[in-house]
């Protein structure tokens, strides 16, 4: 049995959800190795091959980032029929998503979507009618299968050892190349990346102008979080379109989710209820964001967030 | 020799005039045809009044007088271009019966007059009052029409002028040709030979010049007008997707020219660039790049161009971008206010969802927040919000509220209850005050619990044109097998989709507002009020209840019986303003310089009244929403939460 993990990587490292399918590799059993396709991958195997992963098939060459998903799906078939692998995990990304896709139309083999774990290396549990059922699958058909798995699905943690690095070479035909990147461009997003973080602190209305969100800022700060906030607070001009949380905005599931003069509005409701702890400070104990709230604390904020960042960073330093 | 003058004359000048038409005529005859047949008598009856009787024209009062001096003037000048050319061929001849009569020249002498006037009153608007439904029109176009309109009713009334000095007609029934024929003699033959070619030369003239020129309306109006949507507006008109069916047959509403019905391309050669939809439009009042004028003028121009000088039809560039932009396509809140406004009957939000259509099911491109409501309803909870279907009934509470289960018998009213309705706190609130006060009028009602869903309006009016016939025909096939006969909505989107869509996939269903049945309730005295309510209150009329569907007193009636005092805001009933959540804008990110929902706002806010009344769960949050970001006291409720505070128990 040899699970591959398609790890996601940049000049930064690993992407987290390519540790998090390691983990869950090597609680499958077997031999794992990861594949890393782009620049940063050579730089990216010793985070990898802590996390579990023996061999790192690595390539750094620009191509993949030149062609995204074609090129990387061209080399991924070669290298699956070199190696014959048992099992690929890729991370439920736009980018994996389209490589998966792509390489599945090569393999012609099984490929599991929108998987929440693995409890075997032939079973795969997803979620269905959005999200009020979970069914456990079986993975059928002949090897590789291929499943996509939701980020955050599992935790990450290393296993300390390490891996060899097996440099692969990029050699993409022209035909297959596909779409070519002709041009980059940054959403110039002056807020930190609030899907990614495990403590969002958002403000709304209650907030009454663009000032007071420093003192979220503080506390996202101190909590190691990111700053988001309801549409009222967007349209109102106080932050940025890329703070907005919402039916409109951004969806997010942290681990905890301070709402912080958030009435509640169903529109933003949309686009946190995923968070796995809500907390809620707000002046009014009738607001609905309150019967949503884990943790509901009516009050003025304006003393209870300085008070909360001092008491953090209290804690943080002792 | 001046017969055969006059022959070569109007030969060339009806064959450059077909000429010049060819391109046009080509193009609508290969368009896809408009079922636009039933009800004739209907259709003939707007001719009467929209095109004859001015309808539309007069709803502003002196452009509306300007417009029809010339009109009307027209109409009644027709016969005397015969009349010019007998003249041309012999002084001497005239129209039988009607040259010499002298009430027709006394008609004859009036309007040319009047039309006169109505040009002096033209410009007067255009260079004085200058007024801003013009800005972007063609304004040196329509002054080259006018001053031609001028020339023609001029050397008419010289003409005849002359022939009263040549004592070939009777001064004495023309007060102004005659006043004006003191500048003739009895030898001015030669000046009446000039005057009547001048006549009929300019007159020929204008013919060639009107298939390509905004003036083309004096054609297509009446046309355009017959084949307009009959009944309520708020219905779109469908576009069946069977994905089983032949290939050639599966369009996704309009990407190029070639795919605009034929109606639609008459929309297009019908538009004067008078301004008065921009004058209404929400998204351009607020500093949107949307202007309803400006969409037509640009796909009239983009089509006008693809028919091009060689006369070839090159029709496969898409229209959008390359004749309007994606942001004017996902401006339109739909509200209708520029349909309702078109003197000539353009149906500008129709051609926009079917361009929306095609962006959105061909292409897959549109706002991507907007996202979240196509995946929410499309989803298995079917709501925009994506909500869990079972907590329909969360709003229920302590309320007695009977849930419809499969093979019980329907009840006499069916409350739809509406996503917004069930999810959203503030449509919850109208939800509970319609469910106690149906209950205290003894009505007997149920709801459909999880088993209703979204009825599709967001998603159609998005474009998804499947994902709405999906709905419709699942939602249809629930209330057929319920043995549903009425159903009372609270929403006016979910109103409108039921009563004028349905019927569309099958629904025989009679639809009331909630505002109607609870006026009715009212009425037959079921419902008590103390109708000692205090303060004022101003009512904002829904786009869908008021102008798509003509429902405009239900609400006023049920807000009499509170015992408020009713203010009325500028814009009210049919000259409504939207509050900027129609059009699936409620599920997108608004631009521009101001927020519709706060302009609309402000208005209620100017009345001075503490109350605004709303009968849609959109506008209750849209204007809500405004209320709070401006930190108003002024309090927006819907109208049933204020009867239910005001009615007896």
């Amino acid at each position: 049995m040899t699970t591959w993990v398609i790890a996601e990587v940049g000049p930064e490292g690993p992407a987290e959800s390519a540790l998090e399918l390691l983990t869950k590799a090597r609680d499958l059993g077997g031999d794992v190795a990861a594949v890393a396709l782009g620049p940063g991958a050579t730089g990216a195997a010793e985070a990898l091959g802590a996390h579990g992963a023996a061999t790192v098939y690595a390539s750094d060459d620009a191509i993949f980032e030149e062609h995204p998903g074609s090129a990387a799906a061209h080399v991924l078939a070669e290298l699956v029929g070199a190696h014959a692998p048992d099992l690929l995990l890729f991370a439920g990304t736009y980018a994996s998503r389209d490589v998966a896709g792509r390489l599945q139309a090569r393999t012609g083999t099984t490929l599991m979507a929108n998987a929440t774990d693995l409890p075997a290396a032939d079973r795969a549990t997803t979620e269905i009618f959005g999200g009020t059922a979970i069914v456990e699958v079986a993975l059928e058909g002949p090897a590789p299968r291929l499943v996509l798995v939701r980020p955050k699905s599992f935790a990450a943690s290393p296993s300390g050892g390490t891996a060899t690095i097996v440099p692969v070479t990029a050699d993409v035909p022209e035909d297959r190349r596909g779409a070519r990147v002709v041009e980059r461009h940054a959403e110039a997003a002056s807020g930190p990346k609030l899907e990614d973080a495990k403590v969002v602190v958002a403000g709304g209305r209650g907030l009454g102008g663009p000032d007071p969100f420093s003192i979220l800022d503080d506390l996202a700060a101190a909590v190691g979080g990111a700053v988001g906030a309801s549409r009222a607070a967007v349209d109102a001009g106080w932050v940025p379109y890329a703070y907005q949380i919402g039916q409109t905005g951004k969806t997010v599931k942290p681990d905890v989710y301070i709402a912080v003069g958030i009435s509640g509005a169903l529109q933003h409701v949309t686009g946190m209820k995923g968070a796995k702890r809500i907390v809620a400070i707000n002046r009014d104990g009738d607001a609905p964001i309150m019967q949503l709230a884990d943790l509901g604390v009516v009050g003025d904020l304006f003393t209870i967030v300085p008070a909360l960042t001092e008491e953090v960073r209290r804690r943080a330093g002792s | 020799m001046s017969a055969v003058a006059l022959a070569a004359v109007l030969a060339g000048a009806v064959a450059l005039f077909v000429t010049r038409s060819r391109a046009r005529v080509a193009l609508v005859r290969a368009a896809r045809p408009t079922p636009r047949t039933d009800d004739v008598a209907a259709r003939a009856g707007r001719e009467l009044t929209q095109v004859l009787g001015q309808r539309k024209l007069f709803q502003k009062a002196v452009p509306g007088l300007m417009h029809a001096f010339i009109f009307w003037g027209f109409l009644v000048l027709f016969p005397t271009i015969v009349e010019a050319m007998l003249a041309i061929v012999d002084p001497d001849w005239t129209l039988p019966y009607l040259g010499h009569a002298p009430w027709f020249l006394f008609v004859v002498d009036l309007f040319a007059t009047l039309v006169i006037v109505g040009v002096a009153i033209a410009f007067a608007i255009r260079k004085v009052q200058r007024p801003a439904r013009f800005e972007g029109s063609h304004m040196g176009e329509a002054d080259r029409i006018l001053l031609t309109i001028l020339a023609i009713v001029v050397t008419l009334l010289l003409w005849n002028a002359s022939r009263i000095a040549l004592g070939l007609s009777d001064g004495d029934a023309q007060p102004v040709a005659g006043a004006l024929s003191g500048l003739f003699t009895a030898t001015s033959g030669t000046a009446e030979r000039i005057l009547v070619w001048s006549h009929l030369l300019i007159v020929l003239a204008f013919l060639t010049y009107l298939p390509r020129s905004k003036h083309l309306h004096i054609i297509t109006a009446a046309p355009n007008v017959f084949f307009a949507k009959n009944g309520p507006s708020g219905r779109l008109e469908p576009q069946r997707i069977d994905l089983e069916g032949p290939d050639e047959d599966l369009r996704f509403g309009v990407a190029t020219a070639a795919d605009l019905s034929k109606k639609q391309l008459l929309d297009l050669f019908s538009c004067t660039e008078c301004g008065r939809c921009q004058d209404v439009c929400p998204a351009w009042a607020t500093g949107k790049p949307l202007s309803p004028k400006l969409l037509i003028m640009d796909l009239r121009d983009h089509v006008a161009g693809a028919t091009g000088a060689t006369g070839e039809i090159e029709l496969q560039a898409p229209l959008v971008p390359d004749a309007v932009t994606d942001e004017v396509v996902w401006d339109c809140v739909t509200c209708g206010a520029c349909v309702r406004e078109c003197p000539v009957d353009i149906e500008h939000v129709d051609t926009i969802v079917d361009l929306r259509r095609n962006l959105v099911m061909a292409e897959s491109r549109f706002p991507s927040e907007a996202g979240a409501m196509l995946r929410g309803v499309e989803g298995p909870n079917q709501n925009p919000w994506g909500q869990p279907a079972s907590e329909r009934t969360g709003w229920v509470g302590d309320i007695p509220v009977r849930v419809l289960q499969p093979g019980e018998d329907a009840p006499e009213y069916l409350f739809w209850v509406g996503c917004a309705g069930a999810f959203d706190d503030r449509a919850k609130k109208t939800t509970q005050s319609v469910a106690r006060l149906l209950n205290a009028a003894g009505v007997d009602w149920a709801i459909l619990g999880a088993r209703e869903s979204c009825t599709g309006d967001p998603a159609r009016r998005m474009g998804h044109e499947y994902l709405f016939q999906m709905l419709a025909e699942q939602n249809v096939a629930t209330l057929t097998e319920a043995g549903v006969r009425k159903v009372v909505a609270t929403c006016a989107h979910c109103f409108n989709t039921l009563a004028n869509e349905y019927p569309d996939y099958g629904a025989r269903l009679e639809v009331v507002h909630h505002t109607e049945l609870l006026s009715h309730l009212l009425a037959e005295q079921r419902l008590l009020t103390t109708g000692g309510a205090a303060g004022t209150v101003t009512y904002h009329d829904a786009c869908y209840l008021g102008r798509h569907n003509g429902r405009f007193d239900a609400p006023r009636d049920v807000l009499a019986g509170t015992g408020l005092t009713s203010t009325e805001m500028e814009r009210a009933r049919e000259r409504s303003f939207c509050c900027g959540a129609g059009g699936a804008r409620m599920w997108m990110e608004e631009g521009g310089e101001a927020r519709i929902n706060d302009t609309r706002f402000a208005e209620a806010e100017a009345t001075g009244a503490d109350t605004v009344a709303v009968a849609c769960p959109y506008c209750f949050v849209m204007l809500d929403d405004a209320a709070k970001a401006k930190g108003s006291d002024v309090r927006v409720a819907d109208v049933a939460t204020l009867l239910a505070e005001a009615t007896l128990d």
